[in-house]
């Protein structure tokens, strides 16, 4: 017979640590930090049509994959889950400018080919919906909810649904809507005979919005960071042409009659104007017999009937008026930013120097049914393009690197 | 607005969950009896001094003649979580605390027969998750509670060598509760909620599935020495049909909290609570009725060694093996409005082996000092890692001991902890016809887990 003095004790050590062998395992069956660094462990993105990768008057998958969030994610190396819209888009976006078609097969102003059945998941890490202005992110109905609002949050709000991803990093570009069409209608004050809102919030009503924004977002996902982005100047945009310009090019005054239909009369007051034209709804009006679009182009209010000279002009006070809200808006963004430790990028600087170097033409470009409006802007004159997302995206990681001191790689 | 195929996909999502309940008897821990459970449950071949032996071994025979009773329960608790890759979102579960008894009584007189009778519950598991976790479409609980009841008698063929058995009646309740997913169900034909922009896991209702079942089986055994200081032991559980014949399926609406906006899909005016829009689905398709579907406890042989030659030690080593193959497929029966999607559900499970060792150091006192340690393998292969059970191999590690209180009274206590590697596994459902590939890419996260257990029993004998 044998004796085991320290058997038991033997045994259960040996037992426990190979079994605590077993457990080191753990931590390469979960997810993993992203290369960007931990605090891109959950990337989300809220705003408007831009970040959603709404192109030329519509989105589809094509065009969401475009948007500079996922490119972003894409150099954060993070997951990233966007309400991917399926086949030819809702709506499909403008193929030709000139005939008007639409991408896809037999595709109208009505055609919605809905969410794509793989991208129905909770959490997205793109939440922004066209036509968002600054007041939606934290509401689920407003009067700017459309079609897209549902189709993309499901009856959440953006700050809702971004708050299920468990953010740790966020980008927010918001506000552009509260302006946007207020410079594209030249109508900066209400006029509710021509359907006009004009300026939709004043710089208050933005910031009380914005603070609810950002103080649910934070509250939510304490120790978020990110990144807010300033809103645009609409007077940036191609389809804003000066009068003078107009005025004094027989090519221009050509292509305008040309794509009216119908010949199109300069009125004197253009020459050497500052007033800027939104040629592109301005010459679809006339084209269309609008009666508030009689075949003239006039470059300040007085001299024809109203809405003559008015509506599509943005004449030099309006553009003041219009680039000081910006500003406004944007000073308190920044300010925001700073106070939370975002990030702040303001992509006027950018587009600025685009349209002064010519690569945001300073007249669209009619003859050219799929470069309208140039390389960095989209068919619709007004939503960035793919190159245009692009650049913004390494714009922003510029920011980032410098805001958080990350190594965030350009993209290509 | 009609949800036209509510009813069916409502329902397959409830039939969904049963084979991986079922598959959470692959975590059964067999925790019958203190002293067995100490070592590691290796006593087949070396069994214990204690009637848990009518389920451990039929055929050994009690070493004291007379009457013997152990009576008992085992305290167990699971600790699951589940972190998800898409947003590092770490998901606890909600497992209460369980209580499981075990019950035993065997009676040698003076001739070479004993006799014997066994309660105990070799298959069992609540899982229960809490209401964020995304997982609560598959199983937000499953409840499996199983109880066999076996006579036994056992017989001395010669000094060294004995073989015993019995019928085993078995008993099982069932309860699964599920969250209904709005994201999958059908406005009009050919387009989901989910397409219209409900998001995934939007929780419109739950259903809850209730049933019991008898069956019946039998175990099995044959115990010899074949030397002064080896035994060996061997033993077969039969597999038991569980038939639920008569399982109810009740249905409640769970307020979305979502108001619809303007131009939403569904075309109802703004400010429409979504709720009102849904209603109607519960006093029209999603209505209590039967289903019916089997589930079968598998089979478990167990052979095992004993070495009793050193000084007041016993040393033992088991083969298990379980026959979860038996899950393979599961039969699904509707009895109501959507029996036309009876089906036959197929299931991956595998057949599992385990190793068990064990150890007892007996002392002058009458007390003892045991050790055990037992792995398996996971029963469900990486395509069924899921909220109804997150099944992965596992290690159990045991200490526990024996204090005699009196003459004839004695305790058992045992101590055991699970330890698992994690696994990789899903939160939704794998389609009803996919592939192995597909349903690993399901795959979305990683589920740990781990268990303490301390057990307790009281032999006394008369």
């Amino acid at each position: 017979m044998h004796r085991l003095n320290h058997f038991a004790r033997v045994a259960a050590l040996g037992a426990v640590v190979s079994l605590a062998a077993c457990e080191s395992k753990r931590d390469v069956l979960g997810p993993t930090t992203p290369p960007g660094g931990d605090i891109f462990k959950s990337y989300v993105a809220l705003g408007n049509s831009i970040t959603a990768g709404f192109q030329s008057n519509g989105i589809n998958d094509s065009t969401q994959r475009q948007s500079y969030a996922r490119l972003l994610a894409a150099s954060m190396g993070t997951q990233y889950h966007y309400p991917s819209i399926a086949g030819r888009g809702c709506t499909p976006p403008i193929a030709n400018t000139q005939t008007g078609a639409l991408v896809g097969t037999g595709s109208t102003g009505q055609t919605c080919d809905l969410r794509a059945a793989s991208s129905v998941t909770d959490i997205l890490n793109n939440v922004a919906v066209p036509g968002a202005r600054v007041l939606d992110p934290t509401s689920a109905n407003t009067v700017a909810s459309n079609a897209l609002t549902t189709f993309i949050l499901g009856g959440r709000t953006q700050v809702t649904k971004a708050l299920e991803a468990q953010p740790t990093f966020a980008s927010i570009w918001i506000g552009n809507n509260d302006v946007l069409v207020a410079g594209l209608s030249g109508i900066i004050v209400p006029q509710p005979a021509l359907g006009q809102n004009g300026i939709i919030s004043t710089l208050a009503q933005f910031q009380t919005s914005y603070e609810a924004m950002i103080s649910q977002l934070t509250a939510g996902a304490p120790g978020l960071k990110g990144v807010l982005i300033g809103v645009a100047q609409v007077g940036n945009l191609p389809s804003l042409s000066f009068g003078g310009l107009i005025a004094s090019s027989a090519a221009i005054q050509a292509g305008i009659t040309a794509a009216a239909g119908k010949p199109v009369t300069v009125h004197p007051n253009c020459t050497g104007s500052t007033s800027l034209i939104n040629v592109p709804s301005l010459v679809g009006a006339i084209r269309a017999n609008s009666p508030v679009a009689p075949p003239i182009i006039s470059c300040d209010k007085t001299s024809l009937t109203f809405p003559v000279g008015d509506l599509f002009v943005l004449d030099a006070q309006e553009q003041a008026t219009l680039s000081a809200t910006i500003s406004a808006y944007n000073a308190y963004i920044k300010g925001k930013a700073d106070a939370i430790g975002f990030a702040y990028y303001d992509p006027n600087v950018l587009f600025a120097a685009k349209r002064a170097n010519g690569e945001i033409p300073p007249f669209p470009n009619l003859a050219n049914a799929t470069a309208t409006f140039g390389n960095l802007i989209s068919l619709d004159g007004v939503h960035p393009s793919a190159a245009a997302h692009i650049v913004i995206a390494n714009e922003l990681i510029a920011a980032i690197n410098a805001k958080y001191g990350t190594t965030l790689k350009p993209v290509p | 607005m009609t949800l036209h195929r509510a009813s069916r996909n409502t329902l397959a999502l409830v039939m969904l969950g049963l084979p991986a309940m079922a598959g959470a008897q692959a975590f059964g821990l067999n925790e019958i009896g203190s002293c067995a459970f100490a070592r590691g449950f290796a006593v087949t071949g070396a069994p214990c001094a204690d009637p848990s032996s009518i389920y451990w071994n039929p055929a050994a025979m009690p070493k004291a003649r007379g009457l013997t009773t152990l009576v008992g329960a085992a305290i167990i608790k699971i600790d699951a979580d589940f972190t998800r890759d898409s947003s590092f979102t770490r998901y606890e579960g909600d497992i209460p605390t369980a209580v499981v008894p075990h019950l035993f009584l065997n009676y040698r007189g003076a001739g070479k027969l004993a006799y014997g009778l066994g309660l105990y519950v070799p298959y069992g598991l609540t899982s229960q998750w809490k209401d964020d976790f995304p997982g609560r479409f598959s199983a937000k609980k499953a409840s499996l509670q199983t109880i066999y009841v076996q006579p036994n008698l056992s017989y001395q063929i010669t000094d060294n060598w004995s073989i015993g058995g019995g019928p085993v009646i078995g008993r099982s309740s069932v309860e699964l509760i599920q969250a209904l997913d709005l994201s999958s169900q059908s406005p009009q034909p050919g387009v989901t909620f989910g397409q219209l922009g409900f998001a995934k896991y939007t929780e419109f209702g739950r259903v809850t599935l209730t049933g019991s079942a008898m069956a019946y089986g039998f175990n099995v055994g044959l115990h010899g020495r074949f030397s002064k200081n080896w035994e060996l032991g061997l033993r077969l559980l039969s597999q038991l049909s569980f038939n639920y014949d008569d399982a109810d399926v009740v249905f409640t609406q769970t307020p979305t909290g979502i108001t619809l906006a303007q131009q939403n899909p569904l075309r109802a005016p703004p400010g429409t609570q979504l709720d009102a829009v849904l209603a109607p689905q519960f006093s029209t398709v999603l209505v209590d009725q039967k289903v019916s579907t089997q589930i079968r406890h598998p089979a478990q042989v167990q052979l095992g060694f004993g070495y009793s030659g050193f000084d007041n030690v016993t040393l033992s080593a088991d083969y298990a093996y379980v026959g979860w193959k038996s899950f393979n497929s599961l039969p699904v029966n509707f009895q109501g409005p959507a029996a036309g999607n009876s089906r036959v559900l197929q299931e991956d499970y595998n057949n599992t082996s385990s190793l068990r060792l064990g150890a007892e150091r007996r002392f002058m006192s009458g007390s003892a000092l045991r050790v055990g340690f037992s792995a398996a393998a996971s029963a469900a292969p990486p395509e069924t890692v899921t909220p109804l059970l997150p099944e992965m191999d596992r290690q159990l590690g045991m200490i526990g001991g024996f204090l005699p209180l009196t003459a004839k009274l004695g305790l058992d206590a045992t101590y055991a902890h699970i330890f698992t590697p994690g696994a990789r596994g899903r939160t939704d459902e794998r389609a009803a016809v996919s592939t192995i590939t597909q349903a690993i890419a399901l795959n979305n996260g990683a589920y740990t887990l781990k268990a303490n257990i301390l057990s307790l029993s009281l032999k006394y004998a008369f």
